[in-house]
């Protein structure tokens, strides 16, 4: 019986050929927004490493103090100040750049005798509480890595366990644009969202005195009044004497920056689902079409010995049988993408992308053939072979 | 043996009614060779579909074989057509997509032949019709003749008891018809296949074993 739909659909291969092109196309299409949708959800559901959540920012502007004792006691004012908020659970200052801010700054050298890649970023004491950052080996920056002889540093997992694989890392001294004693890891550190992979990262221990973290970070607690935000801003404004500033929700910043990958993905899976009902109406025709063209043929195959379900079979095994060659040849396109690394993609993501798009499509195809054969198979043989 | 009992059928459409066959009782014996003639729509296609449980009857009862066949639907109709009935049509009724040769094997397809069997019985079958060197060739390349050649290569292919032609000559001139009149009146000498044919034409039905004749639905001889 396969023999024989193959040589039928093989006999008929011009006009089955439009079906096997759609198809192909389909499938193709599928796939490349499958490899990419599975790809951001991948690195989507990786950890940031810090809770955005009930946390605040800031940033202050104290470039133009060059007397660093006035920064000094600025800052300190501001701690003992929002501390004193009921509603203010923690506060630190790091630099700019350190969560969300959609730049960042980067060092690589192989000075240390091996290559070494990493972003940087700094924060005084304070930040882990208040990002929440999870620690997972060594320990934090303490008050005594003020006056320690080498710049302390934080790295994450990532650089751990890549650049410096193999290595004795806590408490080394490495060179990090200057000589730095790496004192602790994070489990996670992603600064650029949760669209973007995970860095190597290496966060230095900057004194809350310093000029060079001027980005305020706040924590407020779970269950805090509305009205902090009004206290808060009038203790900045009061101590800093600069009103230039805003407070920004990180949590609202972060869904917004989501949003500018969603939005896409969502028209992009939109586009997709008219593609297939398009497919499958398509299908759904010529079908409709090869049966009423072919009702003498259905009454001859009765005639002779067809039962209905091979009437069924045959239809259905014809179709399924284009559409499946159309995926396999689709399937050694979609294969060189994981084959010959076109993308930076991890290769799992594209058999699940295979998977995917020939699922959905074998699927539609089965339910729009479905119906149509069976309405073949209900053919009556008399009639049938009476019309013609 | 075919024995028809009180055969009726009626059609009907929304806006007339039919009565394409009354109370026709009919016997052939195994290894007869009967034609029906009677003018157009007198009814001969469908005494004939009926015989060939294609179609079914309003009333009457039909036994093929020794075997009565109630249900026309089931699975086993279609087996028994496959096993026991050739069909030979004015129209051919040739797949075109398909080769001869792969025409022919049709009702071996469907009895579950493997494809060697099959191509080694349809060429067999194609070779008693003297279609040898035609089996690679595609119905559109052949005159009528050769078509209706290959129809009846195809109904011989599975060795059926009877064969049942609804005029297998209509469409060709007299020496092709001829040719296949031939060709059945041999299959029914040689191999004693009982044969039921239609026909429009005296000459062929005067070369059977037995003519009847239908009018209105009615058998008149
Ligand atoms: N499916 C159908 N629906 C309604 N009426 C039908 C149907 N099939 C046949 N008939 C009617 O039944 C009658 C007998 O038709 P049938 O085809 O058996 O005639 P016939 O003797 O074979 O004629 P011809 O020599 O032209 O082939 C005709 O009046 C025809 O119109
Ligand atoms: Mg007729």
């Amino acid at each position: 019986m396969v023999k024989h739909i193959f040589t039928l659909i093989w006999n008929k291969k011009k006009s089955n050929f439009l079906l096997f092109l759609e198809i192909l196309l389909s499938f193709l299409i599928l796939f490349a927004v499958f490899a990419l949708v599975i790809d951001y959800l991948r690195v989507y559901q990786e950890p940031l490493g810090f809770n955005t959540e009930n946390l605040w920012i800031a940033h202050l502007d104290f470039d133009d103090r060059t007397d660093t004792l006035v920064v000094e006691e600025t800052k300190a004012n501001l701690y003992r100040e929002l501390l004193s908020n009921p509603d203010i659970e923690s506060v630190s200052f790091a630099d700019r750049k350190s969560l969300l801010s959609g730049s960042s700054s980067s060092w690589g050298s192989d000075e240390n005798g091996f290559f070494l890649q990493t972003l940087l970023y700094s924060s005084d004491i304070g930040f882990k509480k208040t990002a929440e950052l999870n620690l997972v080996a060594g320990r934090w920056f303490n008050e005594s890595d003020k006056t320690a002889k080498y710049t302390p540093i934080i790295i994450n997992r990532k650089l751990a366990e890549g650049a410096f694989k193999g290595r004795e890392v806590i408490d080394s001294i490495f060179t990090i644009r200057k000589e730095v004693k790496i004192v602790g890891i994070v489990d996670h550190y992603n600064a650029f969202g949760e669209f973007e992979d995970e860095d190597s990262v290496a966060l230095f221990y900057e004194p809350k005195e310093s000029i060079s973290t001027p980005s305020l970070y706040i924590r407020t607690k779970a269950n805090a009044n509305a009205s902090w935000e009004e206290k808060a801003n009038q203790t900045i404004a009061q101590i800093t004497k600069d009103k230039g500033f805003v407070i920004n929700n990180l949590d609202r910043q972060r869904k917004e920056d989501n949003k500018a990958v969603w939005i896409p993905m969502i028209a992009m899976l939109c586009i997709c689902t008219f593609l297939v009902i398009n497919v499958a109406l398509g299908l759904f025709g010529i079908l409709w079409y090869n049966i009423n063209q072919r009702k003498a043929e259905i009454g001859l195959r009765r005639t002779l010995g067809a039962s209905r379900t091979d009437i069924s079979a045959q239809f259905i095994g014809e179709v399924l049988m284009v559409v499946g060659f159309a995926i396999f040849v689709g399937i050694g396109f979609a294969i060189q993408f994981p084959l010959m690394k076109i993308f930076d993609f991890e290769n799992i993501n594209y058999y699940y992308a295979i998977l995917g798009a020939a699922s959905v499509i074998l699927v539609v195809v089965l339910i729009c053939a479905y119906y149509p054969s069976r309405q073949a198979a209900l053919i009556r043989p008399a009639l049938a072979l009476h019309e013609d | 043996m075919i024995k028809l009992q009180n055969i009726n059928k009626v059609y009907r459409t929304k806006t007339v009614e039919t009565l394409a066959l009354n109370n026709i009782n009919l016997t052939i014996p195994a290894g007869e060779f009967l034609s029906i003639m009677g003018p157009s729509g007198c009814g001969k296609s469908t005494l004939l579909n009926i015989m060939g449980l294609i179609d079914e009857p309003s009333e009457g009862s039909i036994e093929i074989a020794g075997q009565t066949l109630p249900d026309y639907n089931a699975k086993s109709i279609a087996k028994f057509r496959n096993e026991k009935l050739g069909f030979i049509f004015q129209s051919f009724h040739l797949i075109n997509d398909l080769s001869i040769i792969d025409n022919v094997e049709l009702p071996l397809l469907y009895r579950r032949v493997g494809s060697k069997e099959r191509k080694a019985l349809a060429e067999e079958a194609l070779i008693k019709v003297g279609l040898k060197n035609r089996m690679q060739h595609f119905p559109g390349q052949l005159s009528g003749g050769q078509k209706q050649r290959v129809a009846i290569a195809r109904a011989i292919v599975g060795q059926p008891d009877i064969i049942l032609a609804d005029e297998p000559t209509g469409n060709l001139d007299s020496s092709m018809g001829n040719e296949i009149m031939d060709i059945l009146l041999r299959l029914n000498q040689e191999q004693g296949t009982t044969i039921v044919m239609v026909t429009h034409d005296e000459s062929m039905a005067r070369k059977t074993n037995r003519l009847i004749r239908l009018f209105d639905g009615n058998q008149v001889q």
